[in-house]
């Protein structure tokens, strides 16, 4: 009797659960991101997929930090996502040296205000229909419709000139437009042939989607019909798991064959066996700096700030996750050759101290009975917390006090007030092979984040010739001598670059583990033994 | 009794009022700006036209009343709003994560009640014993362990050591198996304490120590305690379901269960008021829906609260 009960009991049970989980994975799938689907049943679908192609089919399986509802390359960020698919593409793409590079166009050339863009002769979208010139019109026209950071293409006049040339003419000489046809927010769609943009767009990358788990899954398969010759892959699964430790059991246990964005700890784990795992870290696109307020600090402090944060130091601290920073750019790109002073306490000391800084009886510097302490506005995310800490201790070893202060938001708070004495900030400094956005936001004047009152007549004049400068070696050599104004007046502290690591089995290649851009994934070329 | 469940109603109705216009009011305050969030989400700096763009888009330069009103005015004609995050409908994916936190939730409280009131039971009935020791020591040691913790050692010792689950769980019955564990084992070890206690309580009662003077079998003094101390139970799953339904984030989170904890952890951090704002008033209904059907389970099962 006792036992038909504890029987019944857990049939009970078990039954509620197996109900319960049916409802979910009853429900249809894809039904499309404002519907709000049943995203556990696509994830179990997507696995399904991938399951089945394991019967000897080639299908890479990712993990991914982060997951969109939509597909729609032009809105938000989601194009970023549809690149890393390999879905979608753009006019031009980023190298591994941060250049521009033809894609789905050859080349583009300027005269003046005019940029004439030759498309590549045998692009077609996966359903088989050619690009043309008109489709490439539209399409930019849209994005500057669906997405406010690119505004300001309507400004500029684009038109088809023929099948296969666009021509955009701005107000005024925009040399940076390679660039800006790179970003994958700005790939190509079939615009005529999409139905659904947010879960099925036609596009013309190596792969097409199969199963769109709006915030979930994702599984693509080959494109048969790409234009740009053999796909090595049949297909891929990116799995959405946003923890590290997930992750990380992911790859030991056999079910993923590499990610990104791998911590710290991970690293250290994959480190300890380089035959079952390949670990490449190269240093990325997103800077860790600080801005020296020159309205509160006389120039010798800030010097010896300067000259006493050990980037290396941070670095090690860090475990790997950020390679020390000379500027604002890689040293790998012509823009990033710049010099920075060697990291020396003594020569610290000795300029406060010629400053009329005495050493306290408690080990901090003191002028006119007025302790030498900062405030370091940051914000906790991207390690800034840590920064913050570690730069607080090194500049305490100089006696320099300093208290902390942190905030939600920098960009309405302390980088809109200026109320600071350090502020720690991170950004994406790279953002398409060229020096001018991060230059612009940063050290020209209006710029929102100089924000700490560094203003330097000859340094303007240069960014006014970037701004309008159309050759790629002068380009560089003048954001080199414009950085390098910045360096010397100790307006900024580049600190590091956070590092994008990617881990791989053996024999996985091809997962843009090379490229410093976060936007990139699989292509063509991916493969895997 | 219709008067009562009216008046009821309109008693839930005024307290959401109040809830809500409290929680607008502290997004409004709290630091942050939605649109910023939105903008820079992937570290990509943009211009100061860009983003005061964007807060007049999503209708944050307007002033706290006018926003409050609107969005009110949409509550009431059934329209939770966009979400910011996304310009997706917010009342849709409140559903969904609720309906998948309700299956996460639901099965870890039966499983928990099926596990903690035996033990419970055992522990009490053997009270300073062996079993009674072990048992508790188990529970406290449950009960110590972060969410966190539970769930990444199960999944160690069940993926990758004993190789009987997978890493990554899906939407069937067997992607349920280590979150409910995850979540159960806290829950399971707080009930095992709590109803212990109480039927500790009870053991201890005339009653009890009249039924067994006159001869009366253990089985039913026990079948009485069981049947006393529910009341008790009642009380704490009612505020355990409320907990539940909040959603765990940890584990849905490294579960990659699609929940509403999730949900609202991801809408915070964006600042996804519309989204928050739809969380608040669906999980204040809830709140009070549980605490009617507690009262009412106080009333089935209590003849004195009846009186």
């Amino acid at each position: 009797m006792k036992r038909k009960t504890i029987a019944i009991i857990f049939a009970a049970l078990l039954a509620f659960s197996a109900a319960s989980c049916g409802t979910v994975a009853e429900a249809p799938a894809g039904a499309g991101a404002a519907a709000g689907t049943e995203q556990a049943a696509d994830q179990s679908a997507a696995q399904a997929a991938a399951s089945t192609a394991e019967t000897g089919s080639k299908i890479l399986k990712a993990a991914s930090s982060f997951a969109y509802p939509s597909l729609d390359v032009h809105k938000e960020y989601y194009g970023w996502y549809t690149s890393i698919y390999g879905i979608s593409e753009a006019l031009f793409q980023m190298d591994e040296n941060s250049e521009v590079v033809p894609c789905l166009a050859k080349d583009a050339v300027t005269d003046g205000n005019t940029w004439t863009v030759t498309l590549e002769d045998n692009v077609a979208f996966s359903n088989g229909n050619p690009l043309t010139a008109e489709m490439v019109v539209r399409n930019l026209k849209r994005a500057a419709e669906e997405n406010s950071r690119f505004a300001y293409l309507s400004d500029f006049t684009i038109e088809a000139t023929d099948d296969k040339t666009v021509t955009i003419t701005t107000p005024e000489i925009y040399p940076t437009m390679k660039n800006d046809l790179a970003t994958p927010e700005l790939g190509i769609m079939d615009l005529d042939s999409t139905t659904d943009f947010d879960n099925a767009p036609v596009c013309t990358g190596p792969f097409v989607i199969d199963q769109f788990n709006p915030e979930g899954d994702v599984t693509v398969k080959k494109n048969e019909n790409y234009w740009g010759g053999d796909v090595k892959l049949d297909g891929a699964v990116f799995y959405y798991m946003q923890e590290d430790d997930p992750k990380l059991l992911a790859m030991q246990s056999g079910e993923i064959d590499c990610y990104n964005s791998v911590s710290s700890a991970a690293m250290e784990v994959f480190e300890t066996e380089p035959d079952k795992y390949k670990l490449v870290s190269i240093p990325g696109a997103r800077l860790q700096f600080y801005i020296l307020n020159e309205n509160r600090l006389d120039d010798a402090v800030r010097e010896a700030i300067n000259l006493t944060v050990d980037k290396d130091k941070i670095a090690a601290y860090l475990s790997g996750s950020v390679s020390p920073a000379m500027g604002p750019f890689s040293t790998k790109t012509a823009y990033g050759q710049v010099g920075v002073p060697p990291v020396d306490t003594a020569k610290a000391k000795e300029l406060l101290e010629g400053d009329g800084y005495t050493l306290g009886a408690d080990g901090i510097y003191e002028k006119d009975g007025k302790k030498l302490s900062i405030d370091i506005a940051y914000y906790a995310a991207r390690s800034l917390d840590t920064l913050a800490l570690l730069i607080q201790e090194q500049l305490k070893e100089i006696g320099v006090d300093s208290t902390l202060s942190v905030y939600e938001d920098p960009d309405s708070t302390y980088i809109a007030t200026s109320d600071f004495d350090l502020a720690l900030y991170c950004s994406i400094a790279d953002k398409s092979g060229d020096p001018l956005y991060f230059i612009d936001s940063t050290l020209s004047d209006g710029g929102y984040y100089d924000c700490g009152g560094f203003d330097d007549d000859h340094c303007q004049e240069l960014i006014e010739q970037l701004r309008y400068e159309t050759d790629p070696d002068k380009r560089a050599d003048l954001a080199n001598e414009i950085v390098q104004i910045a360096i010397d007046d100790n307006a900024y502290g580049y600190v590091g670059l956070f590092n994008k690591a990617t881990v791989l089995r053996p024999g996985v290649s091809g997962f843009a583990e090379n490229i410093p851009f976060d936007f990139y994934g699989i292509n063509a070329e991916t493969d895997m033994q | 009794m219709i008067k009562k469940t009216l008046g009821k109603i309109a008693g839930l109705l005024v307290l959401l009022l109040i809830l809500s216009l409290f929680v607008f009011l502290l997004l409004y305050i709290a630091p942050g700006d939605p649109a910023e969030k939105r903008l820079t989400s992937q570290g990509v700096v943009v211009t100061k036209e860009v983003l005061q763009a964007e807060q007049e888009r999503l209708g944050l330069l307007k002033p706290f009343f006018v926003r409050y009103g609107e969005w009110l005015f949409g509550v009431v004609r059934g329209d939770f709003g966009l979400s910011f995050k996304d310009d997706l409908p917010v009342a849709p994916k409140l559903l969904q994560g609720l309906k998948n936190t309700t299956i996460l939730a639901t099965t870890s409280l039966v499983f928990s009640l099926l596990v903690s009131y035996p033990l419970a039971f055992i522990s009490a009935f053997r009270k300073n014993r062996l079993a009674d020791h072990i048992i508790r020591i188990i529970s406290f040691i449950g009960n110590s362990l972060p969410n966190f913790l539970i769930s990444v050692l199960l999944m160690y010792f069940f993926c990758i050591k004993a190789n009987l689950l997978p890493v990554i769980a899906d939407g069937t019955a067997q992607g349920l198996i280590l979150p409910v564990l995850s979540l159960s084992i806290p829950t399971i070890s707080r009930f095992t304490r709590q109803i212990r206690s109480e039927m500790i309580t009870q053991l201890s009662e005339d009653y009890v120590t009249g039924m067994r003077l006159r001869g009366v079998k253990e089985r039913y003094i026990a079948l009485n305690v069981i049947r006393n101390s529910l009341g008790h139970v009642i009380t704490i799953v009612g505020l355990q379901i409320g907990m539940l339904m909040g959603g765990s984030v940890v584990i849905e989170t490294i579960f990659r269960w699609p929940g509403i904890g999730k949900l609202v952890m991801d809408s915070i951090t964006a600042r996804d008021y519309p989204v928050i704002m739809g969380f608040v008033l669906i999980m204040g209904t809830i709140y009070v829906v549980i605490n009617q059907l507690t009262d009412l389970c106080y009333h089935l099962l209590d003849p004195r609260v009846r009186t």
